[in-house]
């Protein structure tokens, strides 16, 4: 059997170099097929990765907790209590890498001449350090995180300090509601200014140190609005959060799919995508494989009609040209993957600035560097759904040398 | 001892609104190691009686039985075995397969045997040493001339030790001297190895060193000579 099976390889191989020329048009149609296709995906992967790891970086964290009415309706009095215990227990579960607590408020951040509805945040400067990536996100020469010990300093993005007219050591005066539902305000001095990839989350978010801005709206002491955790592996989001749910039965437990719904599907999207592509790509690359292997089968009348006669049997006749069919396409595939790897990761590391006609990206939270990625399971993925294509597509041919009469095809 | 008997035999074939009778009331018995011309003239059914005898083609009406067997009540996928196992078959061009050296062609329809290494190895040395081409085993065939090719494709039809061999107008497409080699080699193999070969020609030379020679117009078998050879 595996001799047999040795022999058909072999006489399916050679015969794809019989006509060089041919088999290697076919051969490059599928390599920029696959490279088309593969690197289409893996741009697309590598832009939404980018959306999802900014977006966990800078804002949502992998797990985040919250009073369940501040959620709803984002009012100062709906606090957690007791959050030092909390951010202990939390702290002590292996899977958690660090954990932080925040106070929320919505303010309007003006300046002298202008004004901008802001998110206030209040953050521990050196734990939130080890959650989110603002401070690595100081522009160069524009001022620090939290370095001054003063009091009712503020870090900024860069959008809002154009926004308000803003710059270093600037005064800024942010007004909003206190925990008993007064208004208060205060002035604050911009110590840093930041900028990240999404141009929507800088416009929005201001941050301060908590002890001010707890001062300011008169919240009670080990109180807080968000407790946010990054974990050591973000696959295992999903077990945290039922796990956390069991130390703090009484708060909402979300993960970041849940809080940011449009990043779980991004990320689905992009894989079915993949498919999708690949599909279109196949279907095309089917059709050509399909006419030229009719044409193959036209050619070899005779000597498919002579091994039929003389033993071989339509089962071996079909292997003959199923293995034929996709190896053609198989090594198309492999050149275009490794084209497509060696793009991928050589783009992935060094990026693709598109900055000149993608400005617009920003606003929606994406890069304008891309950053190709494509999973090892991508590649297989393509080669399976290859085998596949090779398959339905040697049928036809199939049928049609099995079709044959040995008698009427050696008279051809 | 009796290898193939043919009972009146009828091949008609319809074409559009006219009948033709290919093979028409054909009765023969061919003996092991025998060394047979059927000949005729052109339409006389020649290679049709060769395509029915050799399974590639269903009579109309009739039988043909192989040591025993009526092919007939064969499937066709019993039909493919039985083929593989009991008839080896020599075409007029040839037929051999480009991709595939000598060897490799000659050694084929032992692999579809699923026979073993070195039975394989034995038998082509055996092969190739009688057909007198050793040292082309390695060469394809489009490396080798038209009376090198029909002689691995004997070797390739005796391979698999069919108890006959059909031969379509073997030296059709072969000069002089490489008739009379491949004759000489298909005489001595008969001689030697008892090997029945069936041939349908309208070839002097093989007529000439054929045992026994049948006349066949308008499908039928018009006389059935055995000569003294």
């Amino acid at each position: 059997m595996k001799q047999n099976n040795h022999t058909i390889l072999k006489i399916s191989w050679r015969n794809i170099w019989r006509n060089r020329l041919r088999s290697s048009i076919i051969i490059l149609a599928v390599t920029v097929g696959i490279f088309g296709g593969l690197v289409s995906t893996g741009i697309m992967k590598g832009m939404v990765m980018g959306l999802i790891n900014n977006s966990l970086e800078n804002q949502t964290s992998h797990i985040q907790i919250h009073n369940k009415q501040f959620v709803e309706n984002n009012e100062v009095g709906f606090l957690m209590t007791q959050t030092d215990k909390l951010l202990t227990d939390i702290s002590r579960d292996p899977e958690v890498k660090s954990a932080c607590e925040r106070t929320k408020t919505f303010g309007m951040a003006s300046t002298a001449s202008k004004a901008a509805g802001v998110m206030v945040n209040g953050i521990d400067p050196e734990k939130e350090k080890t959650v989110t990536g603002i401070w690595k996100k100081l522009i160069k020469d524009k001022g620090t995180y939290f370095e001054s010990n003063k009091r009712n300093r503020i870090v900024i993005s860069e959008k809002l300090a154009k926004k308000l007219n803003a710059k270093i050591k600037s005064k800024i005066v942010i007004t909003f509601q206190d925990y008993d539902g007064n208004l208060t305000g205060a002035s604050f001095k911009v110590e840093g200014i930041y900028r990240t990839q999404n141009s929507m989350f800088d416009g929005q978010n201001v941050f301060v140190r908590k002890t001010d801005l707890d001062k300011l709206l008169d919240m009670p002491p080990h109180t807080a609005h968000e407790i946010a955790i990054l974990l050591k592996n973000y696959q295992h989001t999903e077990t945290e959060v039922t796990h956390i749910k069991k130390i703090v039965p009484d708060y909402l437990v979300q993960g970041w799919p849940e809080i940011d719904p449009y990043l779980q599907v991004s990320a689905s999207m992009v894989d079915f995508m993949l498919y999708i592509f690949m599909l279109i790509i196949l279907i095309a690359l089917g059709f050509a494989i399909v006419n030229t292997m009719l044409m193959v089968i036209l050619e070899r009348t005779k000597e498919l009609g002579m091994i039929m006669a003389i033993g071989m049997n339509k089962f071996k006749v079909f292997k003959m040209i199923f293995y034929e069919t996709t190896l053609l396409a198989i090594i198309g595939t492999f050149v275009g993957i490794v084209i497509s790897a060696v793009f991928t990761l050589y783009f992935g590391r060094h990026g693709i600035d598109i900055s000149i006609v993608g400005q617009g990206f920003e606003a929606l939270g994406y890069s304008t560097v891309m950053k190709p990625y494509l999973e090892l399971a991508d590649y297989f993925q393509v080669l399976a759904m290859v085998i596949i294509t090779g398959l339905i597509a040697s049928i036809f041919p199939t049928i049609r040398a099995l079709k044959m009469k040995p008698v009427e095809a050696i008279r051809d | 001892m009796k290898v193939i008997e043919i009972k009146n035999l009828h091949k008609i074939y319809h074409d559009t609104e006219v009948e033709v009778k290919a093979v028409n009331g054909v009765n023969l018995e061919f003996e092991e190691g025998e060394f047979s011309a059927i000949v005729g003239p052109s339409g006389s059914g020649k290679t049709t009686l060769l395509n029915v005898i050799g399974g590639l083609d269903a009579p109309s009406s009739g039988s043909v039985i192989i040591d025993g067997t009526d092919i007939g009540t064969l499937s066709s996928r019993e039909m493919i075995d039985f083929r593989l196992h009991n008839i080896g078959f020599v075409f007029q061009a040839y037929n051999l397969i480009p991709v595939l050296t000598a060897r490799e062609n000659a050694e084929f329809i032992m692999q579809l045997q699923k026979k073993s290494r070195a039975e394989r190895d034995a038998r082509i040395a055996e092969l190739f040493t009688a057909i007198g081409i050793q040292g082309k085993e390695d060469i394809r065939p489009n490396r080798l001339s038209g009376g090198q090719q029909q002689r691995v494709a004997v070797a390739r039809a005796l391979a698999s030790k069919p108890k006959f061999i059909l031969a379509d107008e073997p030296t059709a497409n072969l000069d002089s001297k490489s008739t009379t080699n491949l004759l000489d080699i298909m005489r001595k193999l008969n001689e030697e190895e008892n090997v029945t070969f069936i041939f349908s020609t309208h070839d002097q030379r093989v007529i000439d060193r054929a045992k026994r020679v049948i006349v066949l117009d308008d499908g039928k078998v018009t006389k059935d000579t055995k000569t003294e050879q």
